[in-house]
């Protein structure tokens, strides 16, 4: 089944139309259908399973974003892009590790995608930066915040779910956390 | 305590634009007279755009893992996974040079294959012209069963091919596939159509000689030879042609040398560009000098314009055997022709009444 999806590696047109949308299903395609050409990449260059995941992933998101900023111009191959990228985060991941990222073995053809990278990279500590600052909140804040502010849910879904007497003691314990949260963000 | 948390929820209200116009208004006028305000919902507001890049990076990451998992990825691996040996390794990465590189080495081998095969043809041919010389080479010998020929004895000659005198009194030179296998009489003809009967002298069946002379009264002295017989081999791209009885008339060929060695190497003979054909065989090879370099005697099958003439050191051997006092004004040999300087057609001239058509009946 897998190898099904893998041929059927859909349009350009389709994967941008798709991820303008907020197409789940055009994700999957888009997903499944380069995955084999990044995974060969990276294990064919020092590079296992999970590397393969992580680096294919980054490689997604960047793309993702540039066409959700609307300044992505479809005058490369989507697949070039994305290998381009993935090529790229990888050679700078091989170096960080400094494991030897010469002699590298290409399937395809290159672009040149720095500058996309490297803003990326930016998003990704900001991303990094979260992530830790939530991680050290600590319960039951990081839930309390990870719910109204990521799933969206009101004052009251959490008051009842964390079993405040009233809203504005839940009020007041968001409060609180949040500070903290911003504390541990911006200070970081 | 209260208050702040108050504005905070104003401050998150505002950046979210769940504001009316009015409290937006008013919240607009308190943020510009107090710094502390502004400072405040600057900051929320860098917050709130890193929670939501966050919360979209993450939501993006689940859907990304999901459509992982839907992936067979140790199937894919298996597929595109380097190859423990090197060798595949280095195939797989250079799929498209290697495709290169192959296609030279097809087309190079089906060269190289259609020459050797070419080759194992002339080898037959060896072999065969070992065994028997006359069905082996291509001998140019003219079939002359159906040609009506103005022979002595009006009938017509079974095989015709061409001959040059060696002596003034009637020694003439041809090749011996020529008049191998027949038992008749064999006659020859000048270039006047005047027929003389001849009968055998000589024959060297290896390298292809045979030796005539004209036993016939009305026959008349030739005179001194026009042509010498060359010392020494000639060269590559020397400029040679043969005169010689293809049809009725005689027929001039022009060429060159192409090759110091006959068929597959046979050192006997010479590769010469030439166009011969069947009644040619016998006839001398001779140089722009006027020097008989060879004698024709065959043709390659398989590669046009590749005739074969037996060197003329062979044709003094043969002259050698002969009893020398029945030479009379012998052919020269080494020495210089008396063609020498003359142009071609004056050579021509000058040769045309040397050279026979021999016919065997």
């Amino acid at each position: 089944m897998s190898f099904k999806l893998n041929s059927s590696v859909p349009t350009d047109r389709e994967v941008v139309l798709g991820i303008l949308n907020n197409s789940e299903e055009a994700l999957n395609k888009l997903y499944a259908g380069y995955y084999p050409m990044v995974l060969q990449f990276i294990l064919n260059n020092n590079g296992d399973e999970d590397d393969a995941k992580d680096v294919y992933q980054e490689a997604i998101i960047v793309l993702y974003n540039k066409i959700k900023t609307g300044n992505f111009e479809l005058s490369s191959k989507l697949k070039t892009y994305i290998y381009s990228v993935s090529r790229r985060i990888w050679l700078k991941k091989l170096a960080q590790h400094s494991k030897k990222s010469n002699n590298i073995a290409d399937f395809e053809d290159v672009l040149v995608v720095d500058e996309d990278v490297e803003q990326h990279e930016q998003k990704d500590m900001q991303f990094d930066k979260m992530k830790v600052a939530l991680e050290s909140l600590g319960e039951p804040c990081k839930t309390i915040i990870q719910d109204f502010y990521i799933h969206s849910l009101s004052m009251q879904d959490i008051c009842e779910k964390f079993g405040y007497t009233n809203t504005d003691n839940a009020k007041t314990q968001k409060y609180k956390c949040l500070q903290r949260l911003k504390k541990l963000f911006f200070q970081s | 305590m209260r208050n702040e948390i108050e504005l905070e929820g104003i401050i998150e209200d505002y950046l979210n634009g769940k504001l009316t116009a009015d409290e937006h208004k008013a919240f607009e006028q308190l943020r510009n007279n107090d710094p502390i305000v502004d400072h405040k919902v600057v900051a929320h507001k860098v917050f709130l755009e890193s929670m939501k890049q966050y919360a979209d990076v993450l939501l993006l990451k689940q859907q990304l893992d999901a459509a992982h998992d839907k992936i067979d990825v140790a199937a894919i691996s298996a597929k595109v996974a380097p190859h423990p040996s090197k060798i595949v390794r280095i195939l797989r990465n250079n799929k498209s040079a290697i495709a290169v590189a192959a296609s030279f080495l097809i087309l190079a081998m089906i060269m190289l294959y259609s020459i050797q095969s070419q080759k194992d043809v002339g080898l037959q041919q060896v072999k065969k012209d070992v065994t028997d010389i006359k069905n082996t080479q291509n001998i140019l010998i003219r079939d002359l069963k159906n040609v009506k020929s103005p022979a002595v004895n009006d009938k017509p000659a079974k095989v015709g091919g061409t001959g040059f005198a060696i002596s003034s009194n009637g020694y003439i030179l041809t090749s011996f596939h020529v008049i191998n296998g027949y038992k008749g009489s064999i006659y020859v003809q000048n270039s006047k159509g005047e027929t003389f009967k001849v009968e055998r002298v000589y024959t060297d069946m290896v390298n292809d000689i045979a030796i005539l002379k004209i036993r016939d009264d009305a026959f008349k002295n030739l005179g001194a030879m026009p042509y010498s017989i060359k010392r020494g081999s000639a060269g590559i791209g020397d400029a040679v042609y043969t005169l010689g009885y293809p049809k009725d008339d005689v027929v001039l060929g022009d060429g060159y040398v192409s090759s110091r060695t006959g068929l597959n190497g046979d050192t006997v003979a010479y590769q010469v560009a030439i166009p011969v054909n069947p009644g040619n065989s016998g006839g001398p090879l001779l140089d722009n000098s006027g020097n008989v370099v060879g004698v024709i005697n065959g043709k390659e099958t398989k590669t046009d314009g590749a005739a074969f003439a037996v060197k003329s050191k062979y044709i003094m051997e043969a002259l050698n055997a002969i009893p020398q006092d029945s030479l009379s004004r012998r052919v020269a040999y080494g020495k210089r022709s008396s063609l020498q300087g003359l142009k071609r057609n004056q050579q021509v001239q000058k040769i045309q009444d040397y050279v026979f058509m021999i016919k065997v009946y």
